[in-house]
């Protein structure tokens, strides 16, 4: 029957018109549930925390409009230290400017530098460890691995720097050389610690998702018996390396040096993003990672293999993440420390909220960076734990996981429209139907 | 399942050889590492696998019901931090009294089976990606405790609030060997080996362990002779939050005494480590108990070298256990996962 058929294509496709929309909504929604849960976790917090200056205590004066500020007061069971508004005012104002003279308009907004310069720090590395988690993501591979991938990458790429630095002069040569070894250094290590699960999970039906976790511990035990036992700087007491020549510093361009951040990581970071799009869009090799993705047996039948698939496409992944690694160690710590910062699982939060669209991603890394940034000036200037971000990266991901829940507020404020008014229009179809973001 | 009986067999085999060649030969490095090896080891090992056992009994009830639970690590991490922060707070100025401390237990429990709940509406109601709300639900967590610790305490370790005293039993704590082991334990020591045997009752000789089964296998079925699958999934979900609580608060109240919210907080991936250890144990509460006491001894027995003098890095015997599973899922095979795991299921009348 042919009006089955249109039928089916029909739905299909406005499926698919809708994903790219609904995709985009339902992270917008995330993001807004986000914030006001954790509005609620600042309140309870600010009513648990004790301060000399609380901003609302004893009682509220609700006034009447009209009557010049006449109204009536509420009684309010104890005091409440934190102003939500205020928390997220400073969090996204401090990530830029400073939040104590600064609106967010002009004429009293005043850029501040180096404030800019750690935002953008941190959206550069979400950035890498955004990309590296959604390559693995569109292949269906869920890659929870990044992490040890990442500090892998980095420990790899700090110990080829300086292994190679007493043979090359310093200057601009030997950045030439040095800091192009550490890339692909800490690419190919990042790779190949991601290529072990992908190998796992192709030749030994091993779930990714268990052995990408183990791994990453397995990653940060290796490193710190590497550095404690072999490669320790001797003058330190923590477990580091020796920090890196000058020469193979990523230095800062634009932005003052203390603030290691260097404008050309952010580009470099942004044209990834754009090769991995056109990866997965432009070339058969993307094409069959997407397939495999959305339907491994379909590809397999259409004569991908979908075993080299899985290696590849995590060792893509892997190499991202060690790349990322590389930046950390040669701009923003200038050696290999224990305790690398959680950019890996971060990461997985950027190309979730970014619903693993590499060119989503970028957004979502600075959305991150800002949050990161702003946590500092929370902390710092209101007192408010900067672990609050941690709180909010978690409810985001919740939120982001249940597009159902959404739907559903959807369906209860607005109506269902009869389903023949929603006609075809046949010039929106899009092309290629599997793009799912 | 043979393989893995034979791998186990033969790590067995290979232990006993090491402890007789330790034993013959007293003054090499086997026999001293063998010589550490005695009754307050036993019940130092058992007490480390109080959170990992947990963990995976927890892990086994979500999982067989079809709600594969991976923020296991994050019911540990809230009941650790609840347990110290409820005994604190009602313990006020004063320190805290065996009753704080069991009222601060009993409150972790029930934090985290409240957690669960959250989970369990998420993945159930809303039918949430699994693996993505278990990761929120460790990420939260792993935010919240900390970030509660700062607010609380002004710092991310709490103050020392002291542990559970043991449980000693009169006249049976006197055997030689297993009476130190077994009868002069930590009350959270003896819930774990009382939970293992009735987990395994519960899952193979009930009729709620055959819905539980279903539920995971084949919730239609279940769904036709009319059992609610929603429901059967809630309770294995709560369920499986209350036992990781238990293990959260054995590990803060039972062991350590503190919160301690650096790095990974002080339940330090040992979530985790109750997963592999349910996926080695192949679903079976006997075999996960039996892989989170192998993992739990491992990290004693380092403590144990350090004490004897040998400096074998805390990092490198810690990775065994993550490297054994990986061995274990690449050599024994892919552990066979409940068919439904993973999926939501909508009843056909919805």
């Amino acid at each position: 029957m042919s009006s089955w058929q249109d039928r089916a294509e029909q739905g299909l496709s406005r499926l698919v018109e809708a994903s790219a929309v609904e995709r985009v909504l339902i992270s917008l929604a995330a993001l807004v549930m986000s914030i006001i849960v954790g509005g609620f976790v600042i309140l309870i917090s600010g009513w648990v925390a004790t301060c000399s200056d609380p901003f609302l205590a004893q009682q509220v004066l609700i006034s009447i409009p009209g009557t010049g500020g006449w109204g009536v007061q509420f009684p309010i069971p104890g005091s409440f230290c934190y102003n939500p508004i205020q928390v997220y005012k400073y969090l996204f104002v401090g990530s830029f400017a400073n939040p104590q003279t600064s609106t967010l308009f002009p004429p009293d907004f005043i850029l501040d530098k180096f404030s800019l310069a750690v935002t953008l720090r941190q959206t550069s590395m979400l950035l890498f460890a955004g990309l590296a988690a959604a390559v693995a993501f569109r292949a269906g591979m869920f890659n929870i691995g990044t992490q040890g991938q990442l500090v892998l990458g980095a420990l790899g790429s700090a110990l080829s720097v300086l292994w190679v630095a007493p043979y090359v002069p310093g200057g601009l040569v030997g950045s030439l050389i040095l800091i192009p070894l550490g890339l692909v250094v800490g690419a190919l290590v990042g790779g190949a610690y991601g290529a072990i699960p992908g190998a796992m999970k192709a030749y030994a039906d091993a779930n990714e998702v268990i052995t990408t976790i183990m791994l990453n511990f397995v990653a940060t035990g290796i490193a710190f018996v590497l550095v404690s036992e072999y490669f320790k700087n001797p003058a330190s007491q923590t477990v580091e390396t020796r920090p890196v020549p000058g020469a193979a510093v990523l230095s800062p361009i634009v932005f003052p040096s203390q603030a290691s951040f260097s404008i050309l990581v952010l580009v470099g970071a942004l044209a990834l993003a754009v090769g991995i799009y056109l990866l997965l869009h432009r070339t058969a090799f993307g094409y069959d990672l997407r397939t495999s993705g959305i339907q491994p047996e379909a590809a397999e039948y259409g004569g991908v293999d979908a075993k080299r698939t899985m290696v590849s496409s995590m060792a893509l992944s892997g190499a991202i993440a060690g790349i990322g690694g590389t930046v950390y160690v040669l701009m923003i710590l200038g050696r290999w420390q224990q305790g690398v910062p959680s950019y890996g699982f971060d990461g997985i939060t950027v190309t979730i909220l970014a619903g693993n669209n590499p060119l989503g991603v970028p957004l979502a890394a600075l959305l991150f960076g800002m949050l990161k940034s702003g946590s500092l000036a929370i902390d710092f200037a209101l007192g408010v734990p900067k672990q609050l971000v941690g709180v909010l990266r978690g409810l985001i991901i919740l939120f982001v996981a249940m597009p159902e829940f959404f739907r559903m507020i959807g369906k209860r404020v607005t109506t269902p429209e009869p389903s023949g008014a929603v006609a075809a229009d046949g010039g929106s179809r899009i092309e290629g139907g599997e793009d799912d973001e | 399942m043979n393989k893995r009986l034979r791998i186990a067999g033969a790590s067995v085999a290979i232990a006993a050889v090491l402890a007789v060649l330790g034993l013959v030969f007293p003054n090499s490095a086997l026999g001293k590492i063998v010589g550490t090896i005695n009754a307050s080891y036993v019940s130092a090992a058992l007490r480390f696998t109080v959170p990992i056992g947990f963990a995976a009994l927890g892990g086994i009830f979500a999982e067989k019901s079809g709600v594969t639970n991976i923020g296991l690590e994050g019911h540990l991490i809230i009941s650790a931090f609840t347990g110290v922060a409820v005994a604190d707070a009602l313990a006020g100025s004063g320190s805290a009294t065996q009753t704080t401390l069991w009222l601060g237990f009993f409150a972790a429990v029930l934090a985290s089976t409240l957690f669960a709940l959250l989970f369990a509406v998420v993945c159930i109601e809303f039918k949430a990606d699994q693996i993505i709300a278990g990761l929120a639900v460790w990420l939260i967590a792993l935010g919240l405790a900390p970030f509660a610790s700062k607010i609380l305490w002004g710092g991310i370790n709490s103050p020392s609030v002291g542990t559970l005293s043991n449980w000693r039993i009169p006249l049976l704590a006197k055997i030689p060997v297993i009476g130190p082991i077994l009868f002069d334990a930590n009350p959270t020591v003896y819930m774990l080996l009382l939970a293992v045997p009735l987990t395994w009752f519960v899952l193979n000789e009930t009729a709620f362990g055959r819905w539980v089964k279903a539920s995971g296998e084949n919730p239609m079925a279940l769904d036709t002779v009319g059992v609610d699958v929603h429901r059967v999934r809630y309770a294995s979900v709560l369920i499986s939050g209350t036992l990781a609580g238990i293990g959260g608060a054995g590990l803060s109240l039972g062991q350590a005494g503190l919160f301690n919210g650096s790095g990974a907080t002080m339940v330090d991936g040992r979530g985790w480590i109750g997963i592999t250890a349910y996926l080695f144990g192949n679903y079976n509460p006997l075999g996960a108990f039996g892989a989170s006491f192998l993992f739990a001894s491992l990290d004693a027995l380092q403590l144990r070298l350090q004490q004897v003098g040998f400096s074998v890095p805390r990092e490198l015997i810690g990775v065994i256990p993550y490297v054994t599973v990986i061995i274990v899922l690449v050599f024994v095979g892919h552990t066979r996962t409940p068919d439904a795991a993973g999926e939501p299921y909508e009843s056909g009348e919805e």
